[in-house]
Order: structure tokens, then sequence, then C-alpha cells
């Protein structure tokens, strides 16, 4: 509300209205939906600029037919969908994503539970093991693949030289250099990388079970396998459809470990979608039909994720305040 | 029995600790090996050799100084901007009242199903026409923009156990909400911001997949970057990827030394609640 003038008292000083206005406002803005407004704006600002108009402009893009970045391109309505959409490269790339998704979410979750159920149980070193299984997490992407490269080369490998000297070999394998056992490989590279995220987390689920349940079950005669499956399974059950869900999303969009492994190849074998879209973009200059299959596949993660949350995790995640 | 017992959930232990850090070690002891047995076909599973070649070969063979400059400036900057950004955003949604808070958390954490690279293209087209591709700013961007919702994630642990009361008792003496944000709840979240700034740290200073977009020019090449470019090669100088790798994974694990406990309780509450 802005004071008209002929409310000013005759012989005020000019500056107190400003203040008292100041003051007013400053009183306003500490008050709540205010208050929460001011704070939240300056990541809410950041988050519009930097993920809602990329998104906008990827929808442009994909309308166009930008070859290389700072070309111009022309208007060609649909034809970026219908071309992707009817390629066998994008389809092939799907199932490939699919089965990558699949794999390491196998990998990293079965990984995480076997890791969670190993250092849960008591013994000395407990704060020590429990913390340091953080390890390869910590390691940069580009440390993981110098590592892996180093380790499954034919010639200088550890892995190799280990399996030829217990007789599981008879003749070194090229474990990148072979479609199938690439993608395996790639795929036990990266879930190596995750598994102790999820073991931690899967681990402080299990810390959440109260002791004496698992001790009645003992008692009642329940053997270790029993406890698994009836007590301790069940009570972690919610974390672990959590766990998968972030898993599934992250794996989907890995991109790294693969281009830095196997740049997609060989004979196309690791080419998942974030791997085909740098690829098109950036080496191919295929800017707008990269663009467009990037769409394709936040349409696609955008309904994976409305499905899995709408069967599997109940309401609330959001328990703000309180 | 209870000694086979004993002894099995010993060796348990062991086995998945294996699996976690032995590779790394596995680099730590090749790191210091001379060229020749670095390379022999047959494995020496402990040195017999020692060389600290391979680390001075880091400052006399290749730029590693810029690339640790520049990765260290671009991870300090987004820890610092992260920091700011997403406490004062945490404490927005998890301890003030307005309409959209739910709302506006939910559309924070659905960023998740965003992927990353669909910001890879329309970023790319932005900062080549703002001029700053191939800068350490792009990086700096991009990278508080992918860490910012696990960020405040991560926060919800640390922010919602302060009680209420404290603020309130703040406040009848007379003290404004930004008083109270920044001389009384802040600091009783210290632990959590601490895990955060971890966070925020590892994220950037690991990323490779932006850097490798929008860094051209080897000056502005962060630590992953300049290390790729030797993995590509067509011969591989495994003796300076073994001990860049030493080099690059201390600052993380430092951090993690210090700051490890406090990161895990905001990754696992985030999860268990």
């Amino acid at each position: 509300m802005i004071p008209s003038r002929e409310a000013h008292a005759p012989g005020r000083a000019p500056g107190r209205d400003f203040r008292e206005r100041l003051g007013r406002a400053s009183a306003l803005i500490q008050k709540d939906p205010y208050f929460g407004y001011l704070l939240v704006l300056p990541l809410v600002v950041w988050t519009l600029l930097t993920v809602v108009y990329p998104l906008l402009d990827a929808m442009r893009l994909s309308l166009l037919n930008v070859g290389y970045v700072g070309a111009a391109g022309k208007f060609v309505g649909l034809a970026n969908y219908a071309k992707i959409l009817t390629s066998s490269t994008f389809w092939h790339t799907a199932e490939l994503t699919v089965l990558w998704t699949v794999l390491n979410v196998a990998l990293q979750v079965g990984g995480g539970l076997i890791a969670a159920l190993v250092l849960n149980q008591d013994y000395w070193g407990k704060e020590f093991a429990r913390t340091w299984i953080i390890l390869p997490w910590l390691l940069p992407s580009i440390v993981l693949a110098t590592m892996a490269k180093w380790m499954l080369d034919p010639t200088l490998g550890v892995v190799n030289y280990l399996l030829l000297r217990a007789g599981v070999l008879h003749a070194p394998v090229s474990f990148l250099g072979r479609p199938a056992l690439a993608f395996v490989s790639a795929s036990v590279v990266n879930a190596w990388h995750w598994f102790p995220l999820f073991a931690l987390m899967i681990l402080a689920a299990l810390q959440t079970i109260p002791g004496e349940v698992s001790e009645a079950a003992e008692v009642d005669g329940a053997n270790y396998w029993q406890r698994l499956v009836y007590v301790e399974l069940p009570s972690i059950g919610q974390v672990l459809y959590v766990i998968t869900f972030i898993s599934s999303l992250w794996a989907a969009n890995i991109f790294d470990v693969i281009w830095l492994l196997t740049r997609g190849g060989p004979a196309d074998a690791t080419n998942t979608f974030p791997v085909l879209i740098y690829y098109r973009a950036f080496q191919e200059f295929r800017i707008s039909e990269a663009s467009t299959i990037s769409l394709a596949l936040f349409v696609m993660l955008l309904l994976y994720g409305v499905w899995y949350m709408r069967r599997f995790m109940r309401e609330g995640i959001a328990e703000g305040g309180s | 029995m209870t000694a086979v017992k004993a002894a099995g959930r010993y060796l348990s232990v062991a086995v998945v600790l294996s699996v976690a850090v032995l590779p790394t070690f596995w680099v730590l002891i090749n790191s210091v090996k001379t060229l020749p047995e670095l390379v022999s076909p047959v494995p020496t599973f402990w040195p017999h050799t020692f060389t600290l070649q391979h680390y001075t070969d880091l400052f006399t063979q290749i730029p590693f100084v810029t690339y640790f400059r520049n990765s260290m400036v671009v991870a300090l900057v987004v820890t610092a901007i992260t920091l700011v950004l997403s406490s004062l955003a945490a404490y927005s949604l998890y301890r003030c009242r307005y309409p959209g808070r739910q709302w506006l958390f939910e559309a924070f954490m659905s960023s998740y199903i965003f992927p990353r690279v669909l910001l890879l293209i329309p970023l790319y087209v932005a900062f080549t026409r703002l001029r700053i591709i191939d800068t350490l700013t792009a990086l700096v961007i991009v990278y508080v923009t992918t860490i910012a919702p696990f960020s405040i994630w991560m926060l919800h642990a640390f922010f919602t156990e302060v009680p209420l009361e404290l603020e309130d008792a703040a406040m009848v003496d007379g003290a404004g909400r930004f008083q109270v944000l920044a001389k009384i709840f802040l600091p009783l979240t210290a632990t959590g911001l601490t895990a955060l700034g971890l966070y925020a740290f590892l994220m950037s200073w690991t990323e490779y997949f932006f850097a490798l977009t929008f860094i051209i020019s080897d000056p502005h090449k962060t630590l992953p970057l300049g290390m790729a470019q030797f993995l590509q090669e067509y011969s591989i100088d495994w003796g300076l990827l073994m001990s860049s790798s030493v080099v690059i994974a201390i600052p993380p694990i430092i951090l993690f030394a210090v700051a490890g406990r406090w990161f895990i309780k905001g990754l696992t509450a985030g999860a268990i609640r």
C-alpha cells in the first residue's frame, strides 16, 4: 500500500517515511508465506534457467533440422520424431538400455543387499568396515575406467592372468573386445562403483529392525534363511523399492564408464541412450536428431517413473517440516 | 560351533571389504613399480622395484598442475554456491509454511527422473551463444544444477531435527528471522552442511560427461578430462595413469575420512524415513 501525499504530516523528516516503509517491508518479508518464497526463490530461478529452459529449447530443436551447433535450422515439423521412431538403431538402443538397466540394478541392489547383510553382523572393526565400504563410490569414473582397462587387458591384465593360472581359461580373453562380454564387463565395473551406496542405505534400514524381533525368531527355532526371508527382508521392503527406483534411474543415465571403456562398441553392444545421444550430437553433428532422442528418453523415463511410484511406493515421501 | 560361526562371520566381512578396496590397492601398488615391471605380462603382487618416477612425471610430462587447479577451482566454487542455494531452499521447504511448498518439493525431487543428457545439447547451444563454452563457468553452472535436488534430500535429516521451539524462543527475544537463520539455525545444522559440502565437492571433482562436452582447450580441462585423453591414446602410458589415479582419489578420501559419517547419516536418513 502506497501512502498518499496528503497523509504526510507537516514537519516530518523526509527520510523518515522511507525508513518506515522499509521497516514495514522488512517485517512483512519475515512473515511466512513471503519469507519461505524469498528463500526458495534463488534455487527456483536457477532451476528455471538451467532445467526448464533447456527442456523447452530441446523441444524447439527437435522441430528443426539443425546439424552442428550454431547452424541455422529449418522447421521440419515432426520429421525427426518420425525418423527416430522408424529407425532400427533407436529400438535396438531402447532394448540395450533396458537390458543394461536391469542388469545394473540386479548387480547393484543384489550386491548392496549381500554386502549390507554381511556388514550388519557383529564383529570387531564394524565402524571401519561400514565406513570404508564406500571407497569404490569415491573414485571418479576415469579411475574406474583406468582400473578396468588395466585389469581386464588381454596381455597385461591381472584378471586374465589369475583365470589362466587357475585353469578357468586356456587362452587370454579380450573382455572389452567381444560384444556380450564387453556389455557384462562394463556393467560389473559400473555396479562396483554404485553398490556401496546402496549397501549403506540397506544397512541403515536393517539397523532399524529391533534386535528383539530377530532374537525372538531365533528362539522360536528359525534358522538364518528363515529369519532373512520372514523377518529382515519384509521389514526393509520399502527401502528396497526406493533403492531399486533410484538405481534404475541412475543406471539408465550412465555415460562415463561406457564411453571410456568401449565408446558404445564393440558392434554397438554397449550403445545405450546417453552414448547414442552424445554420439549423434557431438560426433555426427546431428543436433536436432539427438535432441529428439533425448526427449524420447525423457518421456520413457517419466512414464516409467510414474508407473513405478504408483505401483511400488507409498505416499508421502515428502514429509517435509514438522 | 561358535568358533566356526565366528570364522564364517570374519571371512564374509573380509570378502566384502576386499571386493570394495582391493582394486584400489592394486592401482596404488602398481603406481610405484618401474615401467618394465608394471607392463610385465606376469604381474607381481608386491613391487620388486620401487620408484616415484610416475609421480614426478605428472609434473614434468603433462599439465597435471593445470588440470588439478581447474578441478579444484570448479569443485570449490560449486560447493560454495550449492551450500548457499540448497540450504536456503531446504530451510524454506522444511521449516516454513506456505501454499505450494509440497508441490515445489516434489518438483525438485522429480528432477531425478530428468535425464542429464537432455540438458546437454540445449545448454551447449546456450553456452555457445553466451560465449562461456570452453570455460570453467559453464561447468560450475551445470554442476550446481545436477547436485541441487539430492542436496535438498540430504539436508532433510539435519533440518527437521532442530526443535522448532529454539527458533520461536529466539524470535520472542526479538531476533529477526534472518538472524535466527544465520546465527542459530545454520550453526546447529553444521554437520549436515558439511555432509552436503562433501557431496557437492565430490560430484564436481569426479564429473566427466559435461566436462567432455563443454571444455575444448587444454588449459581449461579438469583432471578427469585430462586423464581421459591418456586412456584413449593408442599406446597407453600406464605409469602416468596409475599415479594420476592415486592423486585424483586423495581429496575425496581425505574429505570422507573427515566428514564421512555425517554424509552417511544424510544419505541413509533420506532413504529410510
